[in-house]
C-alpha cells in the first residue's frame, strides 16, 4: 500500500447524515492504524489525529503518529493544541502545520493531556510516572507530584474542573487524586488497587463526576470529586476504558470497555444496559463518546472501525476509519472561546 | 492504542541476501589459539571486518539495486570509497520513504558520516530532508541509545539549523543538549547500578553500533571519549559472558533461536569480529554490517580480548544489573539483578536471582556447554516457569489491560502466550547458583497461566538417563549434567518458532520436561567430564550427594554441592552457603578476577594477568597499565 500523504481524505462513508456539516462541533479522533508496523520501518498507513469533515470523511491532520494518545485544545484558538504522544507532549500553534515536542528526555509516553480552560497557558500531562505541568504553553514543564504516592503514581487520565482554574483530578494506579492548586499539592480522594482509566465531569452539573477503573467498576461523585461512591449495576471483573456523558440529555451516560463493550444508562446511572447488538463479534470497544450536538454514540471497536448509533446503542452502523484503534474522541466547538468536550480523560 | 512500543526490527535486508561467500559463516570454526601478538590480532580483526564488507558488497546485484542496496550496503561502499554514484542514487531513493525511529535513524547517521566527504550535495540534502519526517523515540533502553546518539550526531553535523528544520521542532542546539543529557544520564545509570538490557543476545548491536558512531564521530571530545568507554564497557561484559565466543545466560532480552542454539545471536558476530573465537551468524546478523563499516577505527583492548579468549582456568564473576523500568505494581522503579557467572573450559553456568527482569524476553539461567563448532548445536540446559500475564506486562508498559499478551504474539514474540515456551521469566521463580550448581525454586500462585515448569533437554544431549535416584543424567560435549526435578513430570516434544515472525511451530529436536505443579523446583549440577573417571563415576558422585527437599509449605532445598558446599535455598528467603546468608545488598557492580567495580563508582577495572585497563567515567579517562613480573 503506498504511503498516504498528510491531508489525504479517507474515502469513508460516514452514516451520520448531512447535519455534520452544520454542526457546532468538529469531531477529532486520536487513532492508530498500524497493522504490521514496527518501530523504524516505513509507514504504510496513516495514524495520528483525524478530523471528520463536513462530508463525513476523515481527514488526517499533521504528521503520521502511531503513538497518539490524547489531544487537548486551547479554547482561545483551536489551532493551538497539545498532543500526548510516545515522544512526549507535542504542541502546535497553527493546526499542526508546525509542531514542537515540548518535553525533554525525562518525559515519556504521556497517557493524557489537558488544557485548563480557565488558565489556558496551563497544561497538565499524565505520565506513567506522575504528572508534569506547564504554565507557559509548554515552553517549560515541571513535575508537580507532592501528595501523589512515591510509587503508584502511574497516571492514565487527567481532567481539569471547568469551573475553577487549577482544580484537577487525576486517575492513577492507586486511585483518584485531586489538586486545587494546579498540581502543587495532591490528595487521594478514591483508593483503588488498579488504575483509574477515565475521569469525566458532567456537562450538565459540574459537581457531578464519573470515573471508571481497571478492576473496580464505575464510580461517581456528586461533590466535585471530593468523595466517591461505587456505581451499582456495573460489572467490575474487567476494565472499563472510558465514560461519556450525553450533553444533550442529563440522564444518559455511556461506558465502554474491551470486555463489556458498550453499556448505557438512560436514568442517570441507576441502571445499565448492554448495547452491543450490531457491533462486531466480541464487541471489543476501545473508546466511546456521545456527540454533544445530537446525542449519537460513537464506539471505536479495536482494530476494526468506528461505529455510530443514532438510537443510543440499540443499532449501530460503521462510521469509518477501518482498522483503527481510537484512543480518544474530542468534540471541538466551531466557535472559539469555548471548551472542547472530550470523550474521556 | 495498539502498542508499538516494544516492537523491534531484528531483521534487515542483509540477513536475507544469499549472494557471495561468507567464509567465516560457512567455513570451519575458527582456531581457539589465543593470539598474543598485538599486530597479528589487529591484522586479523581488520581481515574479519573486510570479509564482512566484501560479502556485503558482493551481494549487490546491479540489475536489482532496489532489492540489494540498502543503507547497510551503502555504508559498506562508502567505507570502501567505491561506487559513490550508486550510493548517491540509492540514498536519494531510500530517503523518499523515511523510516520512523531509531532503527532507521542510526543507519542514516552511519551513511551521513561515512559519506560526509563522498556523497553528493543532493544525496546529503535528501538525508537532511528525510530527517524532517517525524521520528519515534521508542520506549526501551536500546531505542533511546540509538535515538539519542543519532540525534546528537546529526545535530553536531548540522549545528546551526533552526527548530523548524528538525522533525521534533527543536533547534540543533536544543537537540544536541537534550541528547547529550540523556546519554550521560544513561551512562551514569549503567556505570553505577548496571545496565537494564544486560547481556542481550541481539540487542548488543543496538548499543555497540551507536557507541561506535559516537566514539568515531562525536565532535565534542568528551562525548567521543564516552562513546569509546561505553564500547569497552559493553565489550568487557561480552567477553566475560561468553564461552569461546558463545553468549550464555542470563540475558535480559533474547529469543527462542538464541536460547536453544546459543551461538545463533548477533552477539556471536561481535565475538567473531572482536575476538575471532566463534563463527558469525548468517549475513553477519544484519545489523552487524553497520558495525563492520565503521569498526576499523576501534582497537580491541588486549585485556578484553584475553578475557574473552582465555578459558584455561575457571572463574567466577558476579555482576549487578537492573530490570527494565517499572511503571506500576512495584515498590521499586528498577529491580536489582544479581548475576552470577561461573565459567570453565568446558561449560558456563549463569543466572540471576529470579523475578521479572524484562516482561517478555528474559532468560534467567542456564548451563551452556562448549562444543567445537556451535553452529546448529543446542548446547544448553535450563528450566523456567512460562509466565504470560497482562498484569506483569502492565508493570512495564503503559498499556491498557486486556490485549497486550495477545498483541505480543503478533509482534515478533509468537511464543509469549504458549505453555511450551522457553523464553521468559517469572515472579514465581527464585534461583540460587553456587559455582556450577543451580537451584531454581518455583512457588506459582494458583490461577496463574501456565501452572508448570518447563525444563529444556536438548537434542544434542547424549546418554540421557532417568535414574531411580530421581536425578536425570546427561552428557553435553565434555560436560556431565545432572538435572533433578522436584515434582512429577512428563515429556513433551519441544516446538520451536523459527524467528519472531514465524507462522507456525516446528519440531527441531529436543524435549521439554514439563512438571505441571505449582510448588516446584529444579536442581542442576554441571561438571567437567575430565574430573571423573567416566560418566558412571559422575552419576555415583551425584547419587551420593546429600539432598533434602520439600515443596510445602514453600519449596526448599538443602544439599551439598559437588564442590562440597552446603547450600540451603528456601523460596522467599535468602539462600545460605556453608551457613552464611547471601547478602545481595553487598553485591558489587562487578566482582571477579576480570571485572571489578564498586556500586555507584562509575569506574570499572578490567584485569587479565598483567594487563589492566581502568575506565573511569568520573574523569573520562582510560588508563592502561602492565604489571611487571
Amino acid at each position: 500500500m503506498p504511503l498516504l500523504k498528510p491531508g489525504v481524505l479517507f474515502a469513508v462513508a460516514l452514516a451520520v447524515g448531512a447535519s455534520a456539516a452544520a454542526a457546532p462541533h468538529e469531531l477529532y479522533v486520536c487513532a492508530s492504524v498500524n497493522d504490521n508496523y514496527v518501530i523504524g520501518s516505513t509507514y504504510v498507513t496513516m495514524s495520528g489525529l483525524f478530523r471528520r469533515g463536513g462530508d463525513g470523511q476523515w481527514q488526517h491532520v499533521g504528521f503520521n503518529d502511531v503513538g497518539l494518545m490524547a489531544v487537548s485544545f486551547d479554547p482561545r484558538d483551536h489551532r493551538t493544541f497539545y498532543t500526548a504522544t510516545l515522544n512526549g507532549c507535542v504542541r502546535t500553534f497553527d493546526g499542526y502545520d508546525h509542531l514542537r515536542v515540548t518535553t525533554g528526555w525525562d518525559v515519556t509516553e504521556p497517557r493524557d493531556v489537558c488544557v485548563d480552560p480557565n488558565a489556558p497557558d496551563t497544561v497538565y500531562l499524565a505520565l506513567p510516572d506522575g504528572v508534569v505541568v506547564t504554565t507557559n504553553k509548554g515552553d517549560t514543564w515541571e513535575r508537580r507530584e507532592h501528595g501523589l504516592p512515591t510509587r503508584g503514581k502511574y497516571t492514565q487520565t487527567i481532567e481539569v474542573d471547568r469551573t475553577r482554574a487549577g482544580r484537577v483530578l487525576a486517575g492513577c494506579e492507586k486511585g483518584i487524586f485531586l489538586t486545587e492548586d494546579a498540581g502543587k499539592n495532591w490528595r487521594q480522594v478514591l483508593a483503588t488497587v488498579d488504575a483509574v482509566l477515565d475521569v469525566q465531569q458532567s456537562p450538565h452539573d459540574p459537581a457531578q463526576w464519573f470515573a471508571v477503573s481497571q478492576s473496580a467498576g464505575a464510580w461517581r461523585s456528586a461533590d466535585g470529586g471530593a468523595t466517591w461512591a461505587q456505581v451499582g449495576g456495573v460489572p467490575k471483573a474487567k476494565a472499563f476504558y472510558n465514560v461519556s456523558f450525553d450533553a444533550t440529555n442529563p440522564q444518559r451516560l455511556v461506558l465502554g470497555g474491551y470486555t463489556y463493550g458498550v453499556l448505557t444508562s438512560e436514568d442517570g446511572g441507576r441502571t445499565w444496559t448492554e448495547r452491543n447488538a450490531g457491533l462486531p463479534a466480541g464487541h471489543h470497544v476501545w473508546r466511546v463518546a456521545v456527540d454533544p450536538d445530537d446525542g449519537r454514540i460513537y464506539a471505536a471497536v479495536r482494530s476494526d472501525s468506528i461505529y455510530v448509533s443514532a438510537d443510543f446503542g440499540r443499532t449501530w452502523k460503521a462510521a469509518g476509519l477501518p482498522g483503527s484503534q481510537v484512543a480518544e474522541f474530542v468534540f471541538v466547538p466551531a466557535a472559539t472561546n469555548s471548551t472542547p468536550a472530550r470523550s474521556s480523560r | 492504542m495498539k502498542s508499538v512500543t516494544f516492537l523491534t526490527v531484528l531483521f534487515s535486508l542483509a540477513t536475507a541476501l544469499t549472494a557471495g561467500a561468507q567464509p567465516s559463516f560457512s567455513g570451519p570454526p575458527p582456531s581457539r589459539t589465543v593470539v598474543h601478538d598485538a599486530s597479528v590480532r589487529r591484522a586479523q580483526y581488520l581481515q574479519r571486518i573486510n570479509e564482512a564488507l566484501d560479502w556485503r558488497i558482493a551481494a549487490i546485484d546491479r540489475q536489482n539495486v532496489a532489492g540489494t542496496v540498502d543503507l547497510a550496503a551503502v555504508s559498506a561502499l562508502l567505507a570502501r570509497h567505491q561506487d559513490i554514484e550508486l550510493c548517491n542514487q540509492r540514498v536519494i531513493e531510500l530517503m523518499k520513504t523515511p523510516g520512523s525511529g531509531p532503527f532507521w535513524m542510526f543507519p542514516t547517521v552511519c551513511v551521513s558520516f561515512l559519506g560526509r566527504d563522498q556523497l553528493s550535495a543532493e544525496a546529503k540534502a535528501a538525508i537532511r530532508t528525510a530527517w524532517k519526517s517525524f521520528q519515534i523515540r521508542g520506549d526501551t533502553e536500546n531505542h533511546w541509545a540509538m535515538y539519542y546518539t543519532s540525534v546528537y550526531l546529526m545535530s553536531e553535523l548540522y549545528p546551526n539549523d533552526p527548530a523548524e528544520s528538525w522533525f521534533n521542532g527543536k533547534s540543533s542546539a536544543e537537540n544536541r543538549a537534550e541528547a547529550r543529557a540523556y546519554l550521560i544520564s544513561w551512562m551514569d545509570l549503567a556505570t553505577t547500578v548496571g545496565q537494564g538490557e544486560y547481556n542481550p543476545s541481539h540487542y548488543i548491536g543496538e548499543y555497540a553500533i551507536p557507541m561506535m558512531l559516537m566514539a568515531r564521530w562525536a565532535q565534542d571530545p568528551a562525548m567521543r571519549q564516552r562513546g569509546h568507554m561505553m564500547l569497552d564497557w559493553i565489550f568487557a561484559g561480552l567477553a566475560e559472558s561468553t564461552l569461546n565466543g558463545v553468549l550464555h545466560g542470563p540475558n535480559s532480552r533474547t529469543d527462542e533461536g538464541s536460547v536453544v542454539e546459543r551461538w545463533n545471536a548477533l552477539a556471536s558476530v561481535f565475538s567473531w569480529v572482536l575476538f575471532g573465537n566463534t563463527p558469525p551468524i548468517a549475513g553477519y546478523g544484519g545489523w552487524g554490517n553497520y558495525f563492520m563499516a565503521i569498526a576499523d577505527s576501534y582497537e580491541v583492548p588486549a585485556v578484553i580480548y584475553l578475557i574473552a579468549t582465555d578459558r584455561s582456568a575457571p572463574f567466577l564473576q558476579r555482576d549487578l544489573a537492573r530490570s527494565r523500568r517499572r511503571w506500576r505494581y512495584s515498590a521499586e522503579l528498577f529491580m536489582p539483578v544479581y548475576k552470577t557467572n561461573y565459567t570453565t573450559k568446558h561449560y558456563a553456568v549463569g543466572s540471576y536471582q529470579g523475578g521479572i527482569s524484562d516482561p517478555i524476553q528474559t532468560h534467567v539461567w542456564d548451563v551452556t556447554w562448549d562444543v567445537t563448532d556451535p553452529r546448529g548445536i543446542h548446547n544448553t540446559m535450563f528450566s523456567l516457569h512460562p509466565l504470560a500475564s497482562n498484569h506483569v506486562l502492565q508493570m512495564y508498559f503503559s498499556e491498557l489491560p486486556d490485549t497486550m499478551a495477545q498483541d505480543i504474539t503478533k509482534q515478533g514474540k509468537p511464543s509469549y502466550t504458549l505453555a511450551g515456551k522457553i523464553v521468559g521469566c517469572s515472579p514465581y521463580e527464585q534461583v540460587f547458583q553456587d559455582l556450577d550448581t543451580v537451584v531454581a525454586l518455583y512457588d506459582i500462585a494458583p490461577g496463574v497461566e501456565f501452572p508448570q515448569v518447563n525444563g529444556f533437554f536438548s537434542k544434542d544431549l547424549i546418554n540421557v538417563t532417568e535414574d531411580q535416584s530421581g536425578w536425570i543424567f546427561a552428557e553435553g560435549g565434555d560436560t556431565y549434567l545432572a538435572y533433578r526435578p522436584l515434582a512429577p513430570y512428563h515429556w513433551e516434544a519441544y516446538r520451536h518458532f523459527d524467528g519472531g515472525w514465524a507462522a507456525k511451530q516446528e519440531e527441531i529436536g529436543g524435549r521439554l520436561l514439563v512438571s505441571p505443579h505449582l510448588k516446584n523446583g529444579t536442581i542442576v549440577q554441571a561438571a567437567s567430564a575430565f574430573d571423573f573417571k567416566d560418566f558412571e563415576d559422575f552419576k555415583n558422585a551425584i547419587r551420593r550427594l546429600p539432598v533434602e527437599f520439600s515443596l510445602k509449605p514453600k519449596p526448599a532445598v538443602k544439599m551439598m554441592t559437588l564442590r562440597g558446599h552446603d547450600i540451603v535455598v528456601t523460596y522467599g528467603e535468602a539462600p545460605t552457603r556453608d551457613g552464611e546468608k547471601i547478602d545481595y545488598a553487598k553485591w558489587k557492580l562487578f566482582e571477579g578476577p576480570y571485572l571489578n567495580a564498586e556500586k555507584n563508582s562509575k569506574r570499572l577495572v578490567i584485569t587479565h594477568g598483567a594487563l589492566q585497563r581502568v575506565l573511569d567515567f568520573n574523569t573520562l579517562t582510560i588508563a592502561d597499565t602492565v604489571t611487571q613480573p
